[in-house]
């Protein structure tokens, strides 16, 4: 940090509040969330509640660490959930047909993203929006997915499949996978310059090209990316129990959008974070809970994420509109 | 964007629509007949009426995620307006429609007033509807209609199933505003530069919330038919309806860009989606194997589409 | 010595139609070599072929000692040769420092990039461009353009650029920095970097340039010294005709006062700002960009609604707090920045013509499209747009043509009131002229014309009454018989020193 001649410049703190805004905000979100209803239910902060909520959601906080990559890249994908149902079919069937327990673990990442591969060539090369792509690859995935399995579960799985339900050093396997893959990402994409272009090309493909970048192969390759974080958050979703239901929680691609853009990926690309996403959709497993403990009908829940979406969106607005005035003098 | 540019993309639907009904004439003596079509319309209805309306909102530049959820909320409201509250069903039905137009409204006034990206404010909006409806049903649903009622989704006006009358009419009425009025002028300026249409003294906001309020009143409308259709009322219907709207939307070769679309567009991809649906399953194909063929025909149809385009312009 | 870049019988044809033909071309090191002409005469295709982004039909493209058919953009950059483009491409969520070395950043031994280095050479590069203000940690989108400029001149350096494309760097900045411009131009030069200086604006080609070239309509028209040209070979070079009066304004003929304004205010950036303005008259707006011209425009045009004041419109007071409450009122407005905010460019002739004026061509609430085509047909003859018929779309037309279809859509309104915000930036000589013809003939019809304008010679040439601005505030009020470049250059500055610490 040795920068000759004294001149005004922001301390380090500002700097990295101005960086993180959306990150810290979140966090402290999610403290005042256990703060406040660990006073009314002391057993909400339970070592054992704590890592129920965020194991059993770990899955869609990977799946939103791909998925911040493509919104930053600018970039949506509105197939995931299909995708991951399709995946999780896939790994059943591998691993009741005989193959080892990480042939049927790893397949789903492979398969993953070699399919995004292809959304990927679609949009770079075929110069077709992702959110068209994605929204015929949902009706693909999604009608391929019934067909295949004709709505029939996948049962008798064998014990050594569960994978989410391993515990390594005290905590359940999904809570690593999380922690690790999303500091993982998160220093890849601020450290290395094929992350930094990522953020380039959805800041201004235009100049991004022009300073060099390959945008097109890296769209595809971020598309990869996704698909294969998809075929993890797959491995960590199909061995949550002890049959794979033909179906995805409904909904679950906007769930994994919205945890993106509520951590702080802007969905004009070229801003955000995977801290940010991985937190948001922890906070969301949060609500949950927390409201079965306040004692709050669980059929509200969508409705408070709901609110809670627009508030954070409002208030983020609200300070972008204040940084846009400020810096018209 | 001359006429010639509008309808270059129809044209290749339109083809794209004759060959599907011919082909799957021949698979299914069953395919081109009056009743079969009929009922093929009511199954169209809910999701046209809605694809209709999200046309503009389209080719504003804009989407609007949240109208299944509106559906769903709507039907729910009907039901407990109806029996809860005691209302009679006409009113009860009337208040949902209000309800459904003011919750098109709102995302509206969060897009406009709020400067939020409707992809976000919709994505919002969808889980608060969606959570009111889950919330206040609590996963009950609500039966029992009076015979009369299931006239509007089940029965017949002058030969022609009810709902479709509605449809048709919707259809008429907003391809026409959108081709030959100052508001769908207005609405293209607004999707293809919404700047300059702002710096045209051109009421941007207000044609905005309108076609918002429009999308959750269509929506609302849908919930009714539906509700009629299939004679009972649950928190979950209309889940994932906004994508097979947008499918049909975007397939009719409205941009999502914005600025660019047409009405026939949208109905072209409604039929062609539907008759491949149906013609499909007559000829055999099982239901989801045709949803397979759906999203592939929107991905290559955009392909092709946008090939042609190219070199027109270049 | 040899050349950094030279081209020889360069061709290019887009579509069918030839933009440059059998052009010769070179950059010595430590030279500025001007390109000048009309827009469309070929500049942009010329520097694009340059920069790599563009490859030529035919020709030879010489970069050092290697002789090539084309080049590429990687190459370009293997070569040294970096643009500053007019749209800057910059990375508004990134920082300064970043911005500098995309695509080229320090590494660590691990192959991560490495911040610190990154930051420590960025200070070094914006030192030595005598930039010592500007933060490297700081996000690009809360720059000023001339800051931004900084960022992009300091990213060609640091690539080792000894080729240096600048295409219309002024276009946007403010006079003191064009100034700091120019000595940092002055700089590069002294270090060997050949520039590729593309410029409308003479006097900074007169101060700057050692050699200029011209184009007009793809050919070369001649590659001379600036010491053995005058303004006036420049234009007619450029032209290719005499321009003999570049200011037509006929006597002007005022009625009554149907604007008047007292005490305006928006926040700090427009402050208590009072004047009248007259039917007939034309009244220009000189100051520097950001003195608050543009913000005073968009007040009485409802964008931004006034904070304070009054403005009284025939005597009325009046509030206005949008654009089309503005337009009911007569106000119309052309604005400064035509693509964005002037045109809905993949739009028709026809269609622009009216939007501002969807009533006059509707019955009841449906269009009728005959007579919308009537009335672009119209505005087409009477204001000589070079269209080939209403149904063109818009963004086939030239600069120039552009503008007269703004402009035409709002004469469609029947306004009392025109303000024209930098009526002729980037259009060419030739348009310009007609613009100021027809500005001229609508102020004589009794039209009371309001004109923001960065270029001294408009002001001066057009106006009836000049007001300058400066920090947001009316600073002068000079009439034509007393506006010369002297009294109206010394408001400015005078202004510039008074209010250097707001």
């Amino acid at each position: 940090m040795t920068v000759p001649a004294p001149r005004a410049r922001r301390s380090s703190v500002a700097r990295f509040v101005a960086a993180y805004g959306q990150e810290i905000v979140i966090a402290c979100a999610l403290i005042a969330l256990f703060i406040v209803v660990s006073a009314i239910n002391p057993r909400f902060l339970g070592a054992n509640n704590v890592n129920t909520i965020v194991s059993g959601n770990a899955y869609i906080a990977v799946a939103a660490i791909g998925m911040s990559m493509i919104i930053i890249t600018g970039h949506i994908d509105v197939s995931v959930g299909a995708l991951i149902g399709v995946l999780a079919t896939i790994s059943g069937t591998l691993a009741v047909s005989g193959y080892p327990v990480w042939v049927a673990w790893t397949a789903p990442i492979f398969i993953g993203a070699a399919i995004n591969g292809g959304v990927g060539a679609l949009v770079a090369y075929g110069r077709l929006p992702s959110i068209v792509v994605t929204l015929g690859m949902l009706s693909i995935l999604r009608g391929g997915l019934v067909s295949s399995t004709g709505g029939a579960w996948i049962n008798d799985l064998p014990p050594a499949f569960q994978i989410a339900q391993a515990r390594w050093f005290g905590a359940p396997a999904p809570i690593w996978f999380m922690v690790i893959l999303t500091v993982l990402a998160f220093l890849w994409m601020k450290n290395t310059a094929f992350g930094r272009s990522l953020y380039a090309i959805g800041g201004n493909a235009e100049a991004a090209r022009a300073a060099g970048i390959p945008v097109e192969r890296r769209t595809v390759q971020v598309f990869m990316i996704h698909g294969a974080f998809a075929g993890i958050a797959t491995m960590l979703f199909a061995t949550q129990l002890r049959v794979i239901q033909s179906t995805v929680p409904p909904n679950l691609e906007l769930t994994i959008i919205t945890a993106s853009v509520i951590g702080g990926v802007s969905i004009l690309g070229g801003t955000g974070t995977v801290i940010g996403s991985t937190l948001a959709a922890v906070l969301f497993a949060a609500i949950g809970s927390a409201m079965i403990f306040v004692n709050v009908s669980a059929y509200w829940l969508r409705a408070v994420i709901g609110l809670l979406i627009l508030v954070t969106v409002l208030a983020d607005m609200a300070r972008r509109n204040r940084e846009f005035w400020s810096n018209q003098r | 964007m001359t006429a010639r540019g509008f309808l270059r993309h129809e044209t290749i639907l339109a083809l794209l629509v004759l060959v599907a009904l011919f082909v799957l004439d021949r698979q299914s003596d069953r395919f081109l007949t009056v009743d079969n079509l009929f009922n093929q319309g009511r199954l169209m209805t809910e999701v046209g009426l809605i694809a209709i309306v999200m046309t503009f909102v389209i080719v504003t530049g804009g989407i609007d995620l949240s109208v299944g959820s509106i559906l769903g909320m709507t039907a729910i409201l009907i039901g407990v307006f109806w029996k809860n509250m005691g209302l009679p069903l006409p009113a009860a039905i009337g208040m949902g429609l209000v309800v459904g137009a003011f919750a098109g409204f709102v995302n509206g006034v969060i897009i406009t007033r709020f400067k939020v990206p409707p992809l976000i404010a919709t994505l919002g909006t969808l889980a608060l509807y969606r959570g009111i409806a889950e919330g206040v049903s609590e996963a009950r649903s609500v039966r029992g209609y009076p015979e009369w009622f299931f006239v509007l989704g089940q029965g017949e006006l002058w030969g022609a199933p009810t709902q479709l009358w509605i449809f048709a009419a919707v259809a008429i009425v907003a391809a026409v505003v959108l081709a030959y009025t100052t508001f769908g002028r207005t609405t293209y300026a607004v999707g293809s530069n919404e700047v300059a249409a702002r710096f045209s003294g051109l009421g941007v906001d207000g044609a905005k919330i309108a076609i918002y309020s429009a999308s959750g009143l269509a929506a609302a409308i849908a919930a009714a038919i539906f509700v009629s259709r299939v004679s009972t009322t649950r928190s979950d219907m209309g889940t994932g309806i906004e994508l097979d709207a947008i499918t049909a939307v975007v397939l009719g070769g409205t941009s999502i860009f914005g600025g660019r679309g047409t009405i026939i567009g949208t109905l072209l991809g409604l039929v062609l989606i539907q008759s491949l649906k149906n013609g499909l399953s007559l000829a055999g194909v099982k239901s989801d194997g045709t949803v397979v063929l759906i999203g592939a025909v929107l991905i290559l149809t955009i392909l092709i589409s946008n090939l042609v385009h190219r070199d027109a312009t270049r | 010595m040899t050349a950094l870049v030279r081209l020889q019988g360069v061709s290019k044809s887009f579509a069918g139609i030839r933009v440059l033909r059998d052009v010769d071309f070179d950059v010595q090191p430590g030279e500025v070599h001007a390109l000048l002409g009309e827009n469309g005469a070929g500049k942009s295709t010329l520097i694009k072929i340059i920069a790599g982004t563009h490859a030529p039909d035919s020709g030879v493209i010489r970069v050092g000692d290697v002789e090539m058919r084309a080049i590429t953009p990687r190459e370009a950059a293997k070569g040294g040769i970096a643009t500053v483009y007019q749209e800057l491409l910059l990375f508004p969520d990134l920082t300064a420092a970043e911005n500098i070395f995309l695509g080229h950043a320090p590494k660590t031994g691990l192959g991560t990039l490495d911040w610190n280095q990154m930051r420590r050479r960025a200070r070094e590069l914006l030192d030595s461009l005598d930039s010592h203000d500007l933060d490297v940690d700081v996000k690009v989108g809360a720059l000023s353009v001339a800051n931004r400029q900084r960022i992009e001149i300091a990213k060609a350096l640091s690539q080792n650029a000894r080729v240096l494309i600048m295409d219309e760097p002024t276009a946007a900045l403010a006079d003191a920095d064009v100034r700091r411009l120019m000595i940092v131009i002055k700089r590069l030069r002294e270090r060997g970097v050949g520039i590729i200086y593309v410029s409308h604006k003479l006097p900074e080609i007169f101060e700057i340039a050692d050699r200029v070239t011209v184009l007009r309509d793809g050919a070369l028209i001649g590659t001379l010294p600036i010491a053995e040209v005058t303004e006036q070979t420049l234009v007619t070079m450029m032209v290719g005709r005499e321009i003999d009066h570049l200011f037509p304004k006929p006597e002007p003929n005022f009625g009554a006062t149907v604007l008047r304004v007292s005490n305006l205010g928006l926040g700090d950036r427009v402050r208590d700002i009072s004047f009248e303005l007259r039917r007939g008259e034309i009244l220009g707006l000189a100051g520097l960009v950001g003195s608050g011209r543009t913000e005073l425009a968009l007040i009485l045009f409802g964008i931004t609604p006034a904070t304070s004041g009054v403005i009284e419109l025939d005597g009325r007071p009046v509030t206005i707090t949008s654009p089309r409450q503005a337009k009911t009122l007569g106000i119309a407005y052309v604005p400064e920045d035509r693509g964005l905010q002037g045109l809905v460019r993949p739009m028709t002739v026809a269609q622009n013509n009216s939007m501002a004026a969807l009533s006059h061509v509707a019955r009841g609430v449906f269009l009728d499209l005959r007579a919308e085509a009537a009335k672009a047909a119209a505005a087409i003859r009477q204001l000589g747009i070079r269209a080939r018929g209403p149904d063109q779309i818009v963004a086939q037309l030239s600069g120039g043509n552009q503008q007269k279809v703004v402009l035409g859509k709002w004469l469609e309104t029947a306004p009392r009131i025109l303000i024209m915000d930098e009526p002729t930036r980037g259009i060419d000589v030739g348009a310009k002229a007609e613009i100021h013809a027809l500005m001229g003939r609508l102020a004589q019809q009794g039209l009371a014309i309001l004109m923001i304008s960065s270029e001294l010679p408009e002001v001066l040439g057009m106006s009836d009454r000049v007001l300058v601005m400066h920090g947001g505030r009316l600073v002068a009020t000079i009439d034509r018989a007393d506006a010369t470049p002297s009294t109206v250059g010394a408001a400015m500055a005078a202004a510039s020193h008074a209010g250097e610490a707001a």
